[in-house]
């Protein structure tokens, strides 16, 4: 029978009351850091440009209160309209490409394509330049005169022409043009994971009840896959509220203001024009813009938890 | 199967490939249109088209939009501008990812009343259009005196950039079993010693996915470049647009391509070493639900 | 060793509604290996954690040694814990693993080498002491686990369903090499499993909780012979004891109950005297398996024992016996038949009922009436 031993090293020692209460407070206080910088760097701030929406404010912040006025302006201000026009053009367009060629070429993809790794790599390396870049090279590709024109007159259609660039009608769709290529592998990305996770026996039992392949992925594969369309949908949203860096490369806005969006009204009337309280008001906007996205899709997600 | 299903399904598979290559060639050939036209002459340019190889390859325009090109009012090329970038965008990929690993550690293992909401906070935060937080931010930074410097940069892309990694470390760690924290707190370890003894060692794939991701995020952000940042501290994004849009005299499309090309390199290097990692973190960042 | 009194431990979670502990009281004897059983949600592994200071307690005192460790933190409670995933420490080899908890403390390295090897030897895994977890199979990570909790000598361990992981022949394999252990080593030991034939091998006493409340604390045989209610009685033994009301009628004999097979039949049960008072009233009469059987001669004139014909629904044979379901008012009811004494489904047979010990359940309270 073994007798057992203490370890004499372990002495029973009183518990130390002050490293225990630390013990308490260390989570707390490893991210009160951050909770201090996203507190006032987001919240805070948005409350501050709140404030300023409210004021009379042109190149300095002045700290009155007119109401609704700065709204008022916006309504009325025809570079803003086109702005929000624009906004749902080029972001409805937007989202429906990207989803359209997203979820087609992730069903191609999930055929068991050889290669499937490289060509995955391929659709997706967009995702990882600038849009600066992208806006400088899709520029140059769509250039009136040395760009695709040209290129499609030399292989034989001389009377080939594309001017959109420079053309107020038109230049809103060259921006479309860019942004697809540079996100529609996102949603490849995103649907052929979702495509994956797919139970492998419901398609089974689908193609032994005898549905054909496109019918099985109308009527089965697509319909189970409705978060992955929603969360396409937030992101691809949110990447065009934001879009400013794309448009400052491709046209700055224009011709004249004719493919302005919300973030680069934003950016001109607040840090080039002097107009903070313009500038803040239509960024307030922007944000209800945001929130107005944002609440359906929460409301859908609990509700379905619920249901759960 | 009969002769004909086999070889309609022959075609329907040539049908895919077609299409898929097709696919390929559509994204890759910017890319293609980017090179060539760098290593062009501008004579090249205006008398060939896109797609046209150069009939004298020539490294001018790298030379000089590495150099001599004008960004605005100045003539050095992009070179200061790349180093800048890279001045910024390293302190502030460590910083955000350390940052992220502490806080997701902590939202996942160590909840405390609160802590959930925080982690909501977090999130709703990195989604929000950061118009609503520029000018705001521009005077605080001004009166920080971080004005138009790298410091000031990587602060803002710091907080900016912390939801996104705490939400990648602490998804991670959630999936660790909290049984291992516990028989480490039984072993006598504290708060610190676990995070470093046990779950540190194991982070290596989140931590190359919140490097990777931020990395990119960050160099190619614009921005916040060019809102709070000019002259010395800009960084390459800002430089190549000051560059391409700032048209004095001739426009020189080899030396803009050249110039595009050598901001987006960095990334896209990473991209292709290692663009597992950058995968993983597009998806976990937006199919959170 | 070490003795741990339990003492009116509650816990309520915040924002629960019900307490998930409604006050235990358990004195556990130094070297004794209690264990806590019960279904899912009883509070077992809540109680397990309260003891090991992962959870706090609400209300009670948690007792070492005499000493109230309540609010005293894991690490210096001086416990060790195996948990039912083993929870070692991924990235580090099963030597680490071991010496983990003994390089915090501060233990010179010459002792912890020496530790790791006295827990290694005794334990079998001296061969393994350099890989990592990854690479063991299930049953050697539970003998790490167990190593792991060794090495701190504690002065109590704690077992939360450490075999629950394993496959059947595996599970019985480790309980045995536990048991062993336990005889050598003479540890305190709690643990907690939802396997009541893992209790009834491996415990000196037994706990068998239900809603956060302890149902009934005894041995292995106390707990299956003479349970305290309804539920515990249920709950030990496999199959469970079938229940089946009868009515107490006084006949010249003795006291007696009628049971009556679906086929109609009427057989009467001998019942024990003590239920004297009972007479006219309905009981809940407790009876397992292997109290009814095929007829042995041996038992013939007995008291206490009968015989009666009914009616074979299902037969199931096990190898050793044949388990079959008869009918005693409206109520299914296993017996154990010897595999050599054939019976067939759908026929009836002779059955002999031992009633020596059968207990009695007062119907409304659910509590065991006992022998005056």
């Amino acid at each position: 029978m073994e007798h057992i031993q203490r370890h004499p090293a372990r002495v029973a020692r009183a518990p130390s009351r002050l490293l225990d209460g630390l013990q308490r407070w260390l989570p707390k206080l490893v991210v009160a850091p951050t909770f201090v910088l996203v507190g006032i760097g987001v919240y805070a701030f948005m409350l501050w440009t709140g404030v300023l929406s409210f004021t009379s404010s042109s190149f300095l912040p002045v700290y009155d209160f007119v109401g609704l006025d700065q709204y008022a302006k916006l309504m009325n201000n025809d570079r803003w309209l086109t702005a929000s026009a624009n906004l749902g053009i080029f972001g409805g367009l937007f989202i429906l490409s990207c989803l359209v060629i997203g979820v087609l070429l992730a069903i191609f993809l999930d055929q068991k394509i050889r290669q499937e790794g490289a060509i995955r790599t391929i659709y997706l390396y967009p995702m990882a330049l600038s849009m600066i870049v992208t806006g400088t090279v899709w520029k140059w590709i769509l250039n009136p005169g040395l760009g695709l024109e040209k290129l499609v007159h030399d292989w034989g259609w001389t009377s080939f022409s594309f001017d959109w660039l420079v053309n107020s009608d038109m230049a809103i769709y060259t921006i479309v043009i860019a942004a697809v290529w540079q996100a529609s592998g996102f949603v490849m990305a995103l649907f052929l994971a979702g495509l994956r996770g797919v139970d492998p026996a419901i398609i089974r039992a689908a193609r032994v009840d005898g549905a054909s392949l496109p019918l099985i992925y109308r009527k089965i594969i697509l319909p189970s896959l409705r978060p992955v369309f929603f969360s396409a949908i937030m992101v691809l949203s949110h990447i065009a509220i934001k879009s400013f860096d794309l448009v400052m490369a491709m046209t700055a806005g224009g011709p004249g203001y004719s493919t302005d969006l919300p973030a680069v009204f934003m950016y001109a009337n607040t840090f080039t024009r002097g107009q903070m309280g313009l500038g803040s008001a239509s960024a307030m906007l922007m944000l209800g813009a945001f929130l107005a996205l944002l609440v359906p899709y929460l409301y859908s997600e609990l509700r379905e938890k619920r249901h759960d | 199967m009969t002769d004909a299903t086999r070889s309609g399904l022959r075609l329907s598979r040539i049908g895919i490939y077609a299409v898929l290559l097709l696919a390929a060639l559509v994204y890759l050939v910017p890319l293609f249109v980017m090179l060539l036209t760098s290593f062009k002459t501008p004579l090249d340019i205006r008398t060939g088209n896109l797609l046209a190889l150069p009939t004298d390859w020539t490294t001018v325009g790298w030379s000089k939009a590495w150099s001599s090109a004008c960004t605005g009012v100045e003539c050095e090329g992009v070179r200061g501008y790349f180093w800048n970038s890279f001045k910024m965008t390293v302190p502030a990929v460590l910083i955000s990812t350390l940052l992220g690993a502490f806080n997701g550690y902590v939202l996942s293992k160590w909840k405390f009343r609160g802590s959930d909401l925080f982690f909501a906070m977090l999130l709703f935060g990195c989604f929000v259009p950061f118009q609503v937080v520029l000018l705001p931010m521009a005077a605080t930074l001004g009166k920080l005196g971080l004005a138009n410097t790298t410091a000031g940069l990587v602060l803002v892309h710091v907080i900016y950039g912390v939801a996104f990694t705490t939400l990648f470390f602490r998804n991670y760690y959630v999936a660790i079993p909290d049984a291992l924290v516990k028989a480490a707190r039984l072993d006598g370890a504290g708060f610190f010693t676990i995070f470093f003894r046990i779950l540190l060692p194991m982070s290596t794939p989140i931590f190359m996915v919140s490097l990777i991701w931020q990395f990119t995020q960050i160099w190619n952000d614009f921005l916040f470049g060019v809102v709070f940042a000019s002259g010395d501290s800009q960084p390459i994004t800002v430089a190549l647009n000051n560059l391409v849009n700032t048209s004095t005299g001739v426009k020189e499309y080899n030396v803009d391509m050249a110039a595009a090309m050598i901001a987006a390199l960095p990334t896209l290097v990473v991209y292709v070493v290692a663009g597992k990692y950058f995968i993983r973190g597009l998806t976990a960042g937006s199919v959170k639900g | 060793m070490s003795e741990l009194a339990l003492r009116s431990i509650r816990k309520t979670y915040p924002g629960a509604a019900e307490e998930t502990l409604k006050g235990i009281d358990i004195e556990i004897a130094s070297g004794e290996f209690l264990i806590l059983v019960g279904p899912s949600g009883c509070g077992k592994s809540t109680l397990m954690n309260t003891i090991a200071g992962l959870e706090s307690i609400t209300d009670g005192a948690i007792v070492l040694d005499g000493t109230d460790i309540s609010g005293v933190e894991p690490k210096d409670r001086d416990i060790a814990m195996v948990f039912q995933s083993y929870a070692l420490y991924p990235t580090m080899s099963v030597r680490e693993n071991i010496a983990f908890g003994l390089k915090i403390r501060g233990l010179p390295k010459d002792d912890i080498e020496q530790e790791v090897q006295r827990v290694a030897d005794l334990l079998q895994i001296s061969h393994l002491l350099d890989k990592k977890p990854a690479r063991l199979s299930g049953g050697q990570q539970q003998r790490v686990a167990m190593g792991r909790a060794l090495a701190r000598r504690p002065r109590i361990y704690l077992f939360d369903e450490p075999l629950s992981n394993l496959d059947a022949k595996l599970r019985v394999e480790m309980r045995t090499e536990i048991k062993k252990l336990h005889q050598r080593l003479k540890t305190t030991i709690v643990y907690v499993t939802h396997d009541q034939i893992e209790a009834m091998t491996l415990a000196d006493r037994i706990a068998v909780l239900k809603d956060g409340e302890l149902q009934q604390l005894g041995t292995p045989k106390e707990v299956y012979d003479t349970p305290a209610n309804l539920f515990v009685a249920g709950f030990m033994g496999s199959p469970a004891m079938s229940f089946v009301p009868v009515t107490v009628a006084q006949g010249e004999q003795g006291l007696y109950g009628e049971v009556i097979g679906d086929d109609g039949a009427r057989t009467a049960l001998p019942l024990p005297a003590y239920l004297a008072d009972r007479v006219g009233q309905t009981v809940t009469l407790g009876i397992r398996p292997e109290h009814i059987t095929q007829p042995q001669d041996q038992k013939n004139g007995q008291a206490l024992v009968t015989t009666g014909r009914f009616t074979i629904e299902v037969t199931e044979p096990t190898g050793p016996d044949v388990i079959a379901l008869i009918r005693l008012n409206d109520t299914g009811v296993h017996c154990r038949i010897d595999p050599e004494h054939p019976v067939t489904w759908g026929e009836s047979a002779d059955l002999m009922f031992d009633m020596k010990k059968v207990v009695f359940f007062d119907p409304d309270s659910g509590l065991r009436i006992p022998p005056q």
